[in-house]
């Protein structure tokens, strides 16, 4: 299977008050086309910063400080760099090629647009010439009919609106639409892309199996259910059919039943779009039910990467298999992972988990294991192997 | 204690609320030095009590009598400006002082006890904070005469509602914590609770608001005398001085800036003394505020 | 309806705290001799030559509450004393100097709202750059700032230094002159808006001139409260989690700051940009005193100094209820901004 996006060597550090953080530390990845790949770590293991590293938006006083991540775009069949691209085309691609759904619904939608807003707003930045194209071709099939006075008198206006549309159609950000756009009144002459993006976002929004479409698309956020808020968020993410889809502990903050529902839905979409999934979670159950492949995050760095098959039924670090030992099940005695996280700050030297390794060996406390394949398509970081 | 460590290595790292402490500091050696370095005459009584050189209207520049100069009425600047800090510092700590006081006494009794009790002091405080301050402040001094003692008590009067608000409200939320709920639960009586459990952890917000709230309280016990409602003409007030002033902004046609001494010279002790303060707020303020997470 | 029923409701909350008010204004002018609160029940000028009459009809020597009853009655039936300060009635004094301060507020509130919140969102953009270190030096020097010397240090450069150039009062003595004459009709009796509406070049220019320095005085200090305020709003807002939302939309930073985190952060400016409005529009007390402004501040001080209590009592009531009617505005504006603000109710 090709490789949609592949990070090697990526490092994020923070620079803070109270001194560096090293949030990633080296690590490679790969997401595979159409696969769901899992992150599971721990509460600060570095998981959010890697989705956030891809998007390039580590927040402030955060850090990409080295490393490399390669996309492959299917539309333009060429690989991209994204670390190397400007700024502007790191935007084109955010919430068009890659998006991401995030924790807190609550928080991701401004409380202050509707929701049909706030998700227009993404056909209206990435769809702009679709847009103008559909807009336009609606003008045309109103100057074809009709000869009544009221439209004879409009019919010049809406020749003006036709070419004007077409322009956008044309794309190449031409001159006359862009400068509408800047003067509040003339900006409403520009009403039909905002109407047929209002149409794709009701239509997305039923997509994602939210009732009354019409009627959600107008309300404020705080009128929502957390569930309906995190489906709204998800219609956003997966506006523009992403190459890939980035879902940070999308189910973690909901109730255990729309989270079943909510599981359904992104295993739904992937058989439906094709589309990479980055799941993030802290939960096993939930990596076991959608992922096809898991990768295993401790402090910043990768410890483990296997078939989602093969991780659970043959662990080999031994931080997955304590993760296993902890999942709470009837008839077994609950395990827990002695010490604590390591510290962020000084965190220890060699592999990271030799402080809290059952069978650490000497050379863990000094030297850092390498990934390395030991089994077909079962990476792992440790010296026991 | 780090948090002290934290807040002193804040302080020293931003220059500017390094420049508050300096002025600060400069202005409370001024003040504590005052009879040193403008002794007052022999003779004299009260020392606030600006010595003046005649009766002459025209202020007279600079010269090796009066090293500022000296105001309209022949006051002399320069014994003015230096008593002048004491005033200020009296004005500005006698009124935080009291302000803080009632605003505690208030603001934990109907934080704490809520009921009738609370609803009768938070409509007295609507009343005052429906007034524009200024303008209660002033009608305050007009009734109670004119004088720095009517000015204080005026000050005290517009200020207290807002710190009894702030007080009110952290006490209601820090009576909810678990720790107080304890120290109730074990029969701890309300005036133990209020002063032993409650008031160490709702009073921090107040003082920093203090803090921020000396160089307000100076800038309108300035602006009180300079409206000629504060202190007895000749007494030694930068408020007082700089309406002396008013009547010289424009020189003769020749040298139209003929009286720039008058002017400036007073205003700026005010500026100064006020923007220590103020600087040293804004430090405070930006240390403790919660919603700037510290990085 | 819901916003009809709620004004209503408001409204009537008004009177209460407008008789709490005057209660307790009334209360301190009882420290006055009957003498000199007879004012309050003259309506002429030939009553104040006979003021022992006055204390006999209206009882000034009675009980408190029976006077503050008499007094009461006085004012629901529009009289509300003489005013000495301006030797005319206090009815006729507000209508009389509200248009000089309205035209300084109409002035002074929209550059200072305006430009605070622009300087407030870059300060907050460019956090810990030189810009916002640059915007806070000159925010607390703004307010360390004492009013009533800025305006005579800005009088002293450019009334005294350039000869003339910025003067003070409200016009010119020929413009005055000019305006009162019946070839200029006073449609508002604010200045540049007459001049305006009378096709008048040169009055216009002359009312602008008068206003350039109370306003630059009024923006100084106020501009820098709203800056500050703008910065820490703004900051909290560009923390939340539909930034990064937006961001992970594609949207250009410029769009994230001016249209999702500004919209958020202008909710708490809006109040106080509120009460800033009320406060000017009663009277920029210092200011207008100092420039010789003659509107409703300068009344103010005028009655503070010469003990003319009717005067102040109108002020006291003029200005509490400015500020609950601002009040009720903010709050139904504030619906507008933030949908989850209900009319009478909390955030959800």
């Amino acid at each position: 299977m090709e490789d949609l996006v592949r990070i090697r060597d990526l490092t994020v550090r923070f620079h803070t008050y109270e001194g560096v953080v090293y949030a990633i530390d080296d690590l490679d990845l790969d997401i595979r086309q159409g696969e769901t790949l899992g992150i599971v770590g721990e509460t600060g293991s570095g998981k959010t910063m890697t989705a956030l590293a891809i998007l390039r938006l580590i927040p402030y006083p955060g850090r990409i400080e080295s490393g490399s991540i390669v996309f492959f775009d299917k539309g333009l069949r060429s690989e991209l760099e994204l670390l190397k691209l400007s700024e502007d085309k790191m935007r084109s691609i955010r919430g068009c090629k890659i998006s991401m759904v995030f924790q807190e619904p609550g928080s991701a939608l401004n409380p202050v647009y509707t929701i049909g807003d706030q998700i227009s707003e993404v056909y209206l930045l990435h769809q702009r010439q679709e847009l103008g194209r559909q807009a336009k071709r609606r003008i045309d099939s109103l100057l074809g009919n009709g000869g009544t006075l009221a439209a004879s008198i409009k019919r010049p206006f809406w020749r003006w609106q036709s070419r004007l549309y077409n322009k956008i159609a044309e794309g190449s950000n031409p001159l006359e639409p862009r400068i509408l756009s800047h003067i509040p009144l003339f900006r409403r002459l520009l009403w039909r892309l905002k109407d047929e993006a209002g149409l794709l976002t009701v239509s997305m929004l039923k997509d994602v199996e939210i009732p009354d479409p019409d009627r959600v698309a107008g309300r404020y956020p705080h009128e929502l259910s957390g569930g309906m808020k995190q489906r709204a968020v998800i219609a956003m993410a997966l506006a523009c059919s992403p190459e890939l889809l980035i879902a940070d502990e999308p189910t973690t903050s909901l109730d255990v039943t729309i989270q079943a529902q909510m599981l359904e839905l992104f295993r739904r979409i992937k058989a439906d779009r094709g589309a990479s999934v980055l799941f993030i979670t802290h939960n096993l159950g939930v990596a076991a039910e959608v992922c096809d492949r898991v990768a295993v995050m401790y402090a910043g760095r990768l410890c483990e990467v296997a078939g989602v098959e093969e991780i659970f039924l043959h662990p080999m670090h031994p931080y997955t298999k304590a993760l296993l030992e902890a999942v709470p099940m009837p008839g077994k005695e609950l395990q827990t992972i002695p010490g604590a996280l390591a510290d962020a700050f000084n965190p220890p030297p060699g592999c990271r988990f030799h402080p809290r390794c059952p069978s650490a060996m000497p050379t863990c406390q000094h030297e850092r294991p390498k990934l390395k394949e030991v089994a077909k398509d079962h990476m792992v970081a440790c010296y026991l192997y | 204690m780090s948090d002290w460590r934290f807040t002193a290595r804040q302080l020293a790292k931003n220059p500017l609320s390094l420049t508050g402490v300096v002025i600060i500091a400069i202005f409370i050696i001024i003040a504590i030095f005052a009879p040193l370095i403008a002794p007052t005459p022999a003779g004299q009584l009260n020392s606030y009590m600006i010595p003046r050189d005649g009766y002459w209207a025209e202020p007279q520049p600079p010269s090796a009598a009066h090293i500022l100069g000296t105001t309209q009425g022949q006051y002399d600047i320069f014994y003015g400006v230096v008593w002048g800090a004491r005033s200020a510092f009296r004005v500005a700590l006698v009124v935080m002082s009291i302000t803080l006081l009632i605003g505690i006494v208030l603001g934990s009794l109907a934080g704490y006890f809520g009921g009738v009790l609370d609803e009768i002091l938070m409509r007295i405080t609507d009343i005052f904070l429906a007034f524009p301050w200024l303008i209660l402040a002033m009608a305050l001094v007009v009734v109670l005469g004119p004088g720095l003692k009517s000015v204080m008590i005026a000050l005290i009067v517009v200020w207290w509602p807002s710190y009894a608000r702030l007080i009110r409200g952290d006490i209601l939320q820090v009576r909810e914590e678990d720790y107080v709920e304890a120290a109730r639960g074990l029969g701890a009586s309300s005036g133990r609770v209020i002063i032993r459990h409650v008031l160490p952890n709702a009073i921090y917000p107040a003082l920093i608001m203090a803090s921020l709230d000396i160089g307000a309280v100076v800038l309108s016990a300035a602006a009180l005398s300079f409206l000629g409602l504060g202190a007895p003409e000749g007494y030694a007030d930068w408020g007082q001085m700089t309406q002396f002033a008013q009547n010289w902004i424009v020189g003769p046609l020749d040298n139209p800036l003929k009286y720039w001494y008058a002017v400036i010279i007073p205003g700026l002790f005010i500026l100064f003394f006020v923007l220590g303060w103020n600087l040293l707020g804004d430090a405070f303020r930006d240390i403790f505020d919660p919603r700037l997470a510290r990085r | 309806m819901e916003l009809r029923s709620y004004i209503i409701r408001r409204v009537l909350l008004l009177i209460p705290v407008l008789i709490g008010v005057t209660l307790f204004i009334f209360g301190i002018t009882m420290l006055f001799p009957p003498a000199q609160r007879a004012t309050l029940y003259v309506t002429n000028m030939r009553q104040l030559s006979d003021l022992p009459a006055i204390i006999q009809k209206y009882g000034l020597d009675k009980p408190f509450f029976v006077q503050y009853g008499t007094w009461l009655n006085q004012v629901l039936h529009g009289n509300l004393g003489w005013s000495r300060a301006i030797s005319m009635p206090v009815a006729q004094a507000i209508p009389h100097l509200l248009p000089a301060t309205l035209e300084l507020a109409i002035f002074a509130v929209p550059l200072i709202v305006l430009v605070g919140i622009f300087l407030g969102t870059k300060a907050a953009t460019h956090k810990d750059k030189p810009l916002d270190h640059g915007t806070r030096v000159v925010a607390i020097l703004g307010w360390s700032l004492p009013s009533f010397w800025l305006g005579l240090v800005l009088m002293m450069i450019f009334y005294g230094y350039f000869s003339g150039l910025l003067p003070p009062g409200r016009l010119g003595v020929q413009m005055d002159i000019l305006v009162d004459s019946a070839a200029f009709i006073r449609y508002t009796h604010i200045n540049t808006i007459d001049a305006i509406l009378n096709l008048n070049g040169p009055v216009l220019l002359d009312a602008l001139r008068h206003l350039i320095l109370p306003v630059m005085t009024l923006s100084v200090i106020n501009m820098a409260f709203i800056m500050r305020l703008m910065r820490s709003s703004m900051l909290e807002s560009l923390g939340k989690g539909y930034i990064l939302t937006a961001r992970a939309k594609g949207l250009a930073e410029k769009v994230v700051v001016n249209k999702h985190a500004r919209r958020n952060a202008l909710i708490p400016v809006i109040t106080v940009s509120g009460y800033l409005f009320a406060g000017l529009a009663s009277g920029a007390v210092i200011t207008e005193t100092i420039f010789s402004f003659k509107g409703i501040g300068w009344w103010a001080w005028q009655a503070a100094v010469m003990l003319d209590i009717p005067s102040v009592l109108a002020f006291a009531l003029f200005t509490a209820t400015l500020f609950v009617v601002i009040n009720l505005l903010v709050d139904i504006l504030y619906t507008r901004v933030d949908p989850r603000v209900r009319l009478g109710g909390a955030v959800q």
